[in-house]
């Protein structure tokens, strides 16, 4: 299975705070790697180095077989890489079908040309995700669960080759994740591969390939979920030390 | 009949408004040519402000600019009247994007403080520049032809409202106002928003510049203090959030109802018409922040309730 992102001794330091340290592993085409770790482990500043928002301080970043760590962010787009933020970003003043249709406009390739043609697939992508009976509504009327949607096909409208999911379950009832898990698998069915990034621990386990665990930035685990989860170093870090 | 109204009233209004000089008395005449440029100021500022969400404070400069480039051109080269707006346009662009790339990395108020300064310093700059006449000005060749002015400031409007309603619907101007709604996820959705900003900071400058060219001209007589001046900057912002910033037609709007406004408190109270503006604009912000364009939009379907909510929106 061919790498669609490969990254290597990413580091980035924000004067003095090491909020990543060191870090390699590749995502492969068409796979979904999950990706944990306590709070402050580092987590979304990995997701922010990939997408472009943030700059490494060092280490290379691969993406499709081309160095990207010195590219800005909208570049990394028209390359085909697409983000959500945890702190969801919509468009408040516009409507949820524009919204979508900034991503299908500029996004992967440089996108749609025209309005109408972009509304269009911004329409499919909300059908997607299950959110096309809000379509005509502003987004800042929508809901905390609705607003994780709206992220969703916003990111999809891109027509991203790698989705990176900045948690997008936090704060979903245990039917809204379900709701997501299925949506999230019909991206990877799409051929899209993705990293994900969640605190709800059966979700992640359920959706992921593979599983990798960050601490104070640094990689402790990688592999099958199951054997992660019963990992002692990831049980320590979650929960503490045993004391004797 | 209802579907078809915004597409016919437009150019109805345009053609009743061109016609006006062949009517109208002289003084009707000046305060169309007065309003007109400021109009088309208020709708240049809505390019940045209102659909990028830059809050310039540069304008006045672009608008010096384009003054003195028009000047200058007329006075001290003997060039024609067209080729001195052209230089004045083109001063422009190099100053938006000169200025431009610094100075639009910054957001906020941050960015409103640094346009800020500019129009101080061009003035001082101006004021020691020879060819520019200095602090004394130059005096430009009489043309008696208020017609030809006002037909002019006509045309500009109408082509900056034109560029405005392509922003409206155009890939462009999803791209600006993404950039508005949020700089950090346009970015990640793949707008090149340095450039996309550039671009319409220097739009929004041209527009402007021309307006001055053809100031320059109808008043015959340029100062660096009243070319640079920044009270002029905050009143295209005034004009563009009254009427409603980010729409096609709300600046326009704006500039005519305030420039009425202000011209019959200027006749009837003169004394107090500037407390009175003032008051008018408090109120507007106030109860109707969005300008009358969002008021006309949504005052049939709530009524009273339109204003309340306002109010309450904004917890005040």
């Amino acid at each position: 299975m061919g790498a669609i992102l490969e990254v290597k001794g990413l580091t980035k330091r924000f004067s003095g705070l090491v909020a990543v340290n060191n870090v390699s592993f590749r995502v492969g085409e068409g796979e979904i790697l999950g990706l944990i770790g306590p709070n402050g482990a580092g987590k979304t500043t990995i997701v922010s180095l990939i997408s472009g928002t943030l700059r490494p301080t060092s280490g290379v970043l691969r993406f499709a077989g081309r160095e990207i760590q010195t590219l800005p962010a909208f570049r990394r787009a028209q390359l085909s890489i697409g983000r959500t933020f945890q702190v969801m970003k919509p468009f408040p003043g516009l409507s949820v079908v524009d919204n979508v249709a900034v991503g299908a406009l500029f996004g992967s390739g440089g996108g749609h040309s025209d309005l109408s043609g972009a509304r269009e697939a911004a329409r499919h992508w909300l059908d997607f995700v299950g959110l096309a009976h809000r379509a005509d509504q502003h987004a800042d009327s929508l809901g905390g669960p609705d607003r994780k949607r709206l992220e969703l096909a916003k990111a999809l409208a891109m027509k991203p080759k790698l989705l990176l999911l900045d948690e997008v379950m936090a704060g979903l009832n245990l039917v809204e994740i379900d709701e997501v898990i299925e949506v999230v698998k019909k991206v990877r069915a799409e051929g899209i591969s993705i990293l994900v990034i969640e605190h709800v621990m059966k979700a992640i386990q359920r959706l992921s390939d593979r599983l990798m665990v960050l601490h104070h930035g640094e990689k402790i685990a990688e592999g099958h979920p199951d054997e992660v989860l019963n990992d002692i170093h990831v049980i320590e870090a979650y929960l503490g030390r045993r004391r004797v | 009949m209802r579907k078809a109204l915004p597409w016919i009233l437009p150019p109805l209004v345009v053609v009743i408004l061109a016609a006006l000089p062949w009517f109208a008395s002289p003084t009707i005449i000046q305060f169309g040519i007065s309003t007109l440029i400021l109009a088309t100021l208020s709708q240049s500022w809505n390019i940045i402000g209102g659909y990028t969400g830059y809050a310039s404070f540069g304008n006045s400069v672009f608008y010096g600019l384009g003054i003195y480039g028009t000047a200058v051109a007329m006075v001290q080269f003997g060039l024609p009247f067209w080729v001195g707006m052209l230089v004045g346009g083109l001063l422009s662009v190099v100053f938006a994007v000169l200025l431009g790339l610094p100075v639009l990395r910054l957001r906020g108020h941050y960015f409103a403080i640094a346009t800020l300064a500019l129009a101080q310093v061009m003035s001082a700059i101006v004021s020691n520049v020879q060819v520019a006449g200095g602090n004394q000005g130059l005096v430009l060749p009489l043309f008696r032809g208020d017609k030809m002015f006002y037909e002019l400031a006509l045309g500009l409007l109408v082509l900056a409202t034109l560029t405005v309603f392509w922003l409206s619907r155009s890939r462009f101007g999803f791209g600006l106002i993404s950039i508005r709604e949020d700089e950090d996820a346009a970015a990640v959705m793949g707008v090149n928003t340095t450039y996309y900003k550039v671009i319409a900071f220097a739009l929004s400058g041209v527009f402007t510049a021309l307006a001055g060219g053809i100031h320059a001209y109808w008043i015959t007589f340029v100062e660096p203090e009243s070319a640079f001046d920044i009270t002029l900057n905050v009143k295209m912002i005034i004009m563009a959030v009254f009427g409603g910033p980010g729409s096609v037609f709300g600046p326009i709007v704006g500039a005519f109802v305030l420039q009425s406004v202000s011209e019959i408190l200027a006749t009837k109270i003169s004394s107090l018409a500037g407390l009175f503006f003032g008051l008018v604009i408090v109120v507007a912000v106030v109860f109707m922040p969005k300008g009358l364009i969002d008021l006309r939009k949504r005052i049939g379907r709530l009524g009273w309730r339109y204003f309340t909510r306002n109010v309450k929106e904004n917890r005040l």
